[in-house]
């Protein structure tokens, strides 16, 4: 086949002029784009008020097709739960019996854990919670890692609040329109949450790998102290993520550090919740980067 | 009559479909919405359907759209899938210039050469957005675009021949 004649209009005066304005307003929008990418790359907090609207115009279409995509998928998995529903039932059964045991000696700790607050006049923080909302999408089309929730500034959502679900951390606000906000999701690759191990309690840096996992490293060098199945929370250091919200789950070692995955699976949350950041002034003073967790 | 027999045979009620000008431009802007569909997921491996779709009719016609109409059109695609602003816009942009240098450049042009052209705008795009989440704070290997790039490339005819229904459509004499 013959390639298109292409920009090549023939003798008519006028066409070719036409081609020829067109070609230069083409290098503008070359040029323009170019201003617009130096800007959000140097000052990304310019176009806030252009990605609110952004989100706001799409946010109804996800909002409302989500109800669809949720009804079908309980549906499926709905109709998986009833395969093999009485081995289930025994193996649930035994569960619940030995999480019954374990949930009174949880109860008599946090009586103990309260009297010894107590004792010490320790400020109990109790995280406020400011909005929740559904999340309705995510960035399937690109590397960075980010969703969308339904509840934004008319929610009092405000940038930088951190979001969980009731599993646990799911990320932080990005971007506020005025019924939805864009979270920048812990497995984002510049996404960095200061955290530690569960068991042994070591300060540990978690970072988004893009994929869906993420990377956690101890801070202090040595021997590497993650094993298959490790609980991580957040530590609470930085002062914007609450401490003690379940962050991630180890699934195989690396060189330095070890590769988990998120314990909030976005499959599976439906629910956002945004609180307040956990010591508003300490985050407004010290954005937290890897170089400012070392240190502490 | 000599100048009657010039005049076309149009029977009233009988041509392209209405706006059919405006076919291609609203197919892209609804490939860009595709974005806003609730699908939630962990991993970005989803080809970039928006570009995908621009490529796809300008390689079909070189008159779908003036060249600069891919500025507006990218401003929308930053805008509804949350890249940084004008990253689109530079990209798909400089994507409609490359493809008029090809136009003059190729004499012969068969499926496999638009296939790889394609892919070539798509190794950029992705490469771009690669480059630009490094600046932006997201550093990553660049082992971790290929596998869209690979999807992208991949699924590039599907897209081509969705194109070309809809292109006969909207030309279709009805």
């Amino acid at each position: 086949m013959a390639a298109p004649s292409g920009p090549r209009p023939g003798w008519s005066r006028r066409a070719q002029y036409g081609l020829f304005f067109s070609f230069i307003a083409a290098i503008i929008g070359l040029a323009i784009g170019l201003i617009l990418l130096a800007f959000s790359i140097a000052a990304p907090e310019r176009f806030h008020s252009l990605r609110g609207a952004a989100l706001d115009a799409t946010a109804p279409v996800s909002d409302a097709l989500h109800e669809v995509t949720a009804t079908v998928s309980g549906v499926a998995s709905g109709a998986g739960n009833y395969w093999d529903a009485a081995r289930q039932n025994g193996n649930l059964k035994r569960e619940n019996a030995a999480l019954r045991q374990q949930i009174t000696e949880a109860r008599a700790i946090m009586l103990d854990n309260r009297e010894l607050r107590q004792t010490l006049h320790l400020r109990e923080e109790t995280p406020k919670t400011v909005a929740v909302g559904r999340i309705v999408s995510s960035s399937f089309e690109s590397p960075r890692r980010f969703a969308i929730l339904s509840a934004g500034s008319n929610d009092g959502v405000q940038e930088g609040m951190p979001v969980r679900s009731a599993k646990g951390l799911i990320g932080r606000v990005l971007d506020v329109g005025a019924f939805a906000s864009r979270i920048l999701l812990v497995s984002d690759r510049s996404s960095t949450v200061p955290a530690r191990l569960l068991v042994s309690g070591q300060a540990v840096l978690c970072q988004g790998r893009g994929d869906g996992t993420v990377e956690v490293r101890p801070l202090e060098v040595g021997r590497n102290p993650f094993h298959p199945g490790d609980a991580i929370v957040t530590s609470g250091v930085g002062g914007l993520y609450p401490p003690l919200v379940p962050l991630a789950r180890v699934i195989r070692l690396s060189n330095d550090g070890a590769i988990a995955i998120p314990i909030a699976d976005l499959g599976a949350t439906t629910v956002g919740i945004v609180e307040q950041p956990y010591e508003p002034e300490a985050s407004a003073a010290a954005p937290v980067t890897s170089t400012q967790e070392a240190t502490q | 009559m000599a100048r009657a027999a010039l005049q076309p045979k149009k029977r009233i009620g009988e041509g392209p479909v209405p706006g059919a000008n405006m076919v291609p431009a609203a197919t892209v802007i609804a490939a860009i919405f595709v974005s806003a569909l609730p699908i939630v997921v962990q991993d970005g491996w989803f080809p970039d359907l928006g570009f995908l779709m621009l490529v796809a009719w300008r390689l079909r016609r070189s008159d779908v759209w003036p060249a600069w109409w891919a500025a507006p059109l990218g401003l929308l695609n930053d805008a509804v899938t949350g890249l940084p602003l004008g990253l689109s816009v530079t990209v798909w942009t400089f994507a409609m210039l490359v493809l008029d240098f090809a136009d003059r450049r190729t004499i012969w042009r068969d499926y496999w050469i638009e296939w790889v052209l394609a892919a070539l705008l798509i190794v950029m795009d992705l490469a771009a957005q690669w480059q630009v989440a490094a600046w932006t704070g997201a550093k990553l290997a660049f082992i971790t675009a290929v596998p869209n790039i690979l999807i992208s490339a991949a699924s590039f005819p599907l897209l081509a021949w969705l194109i070309a229904s809809i292109d006969r459509w909207r030309f279709s004499r009805r």
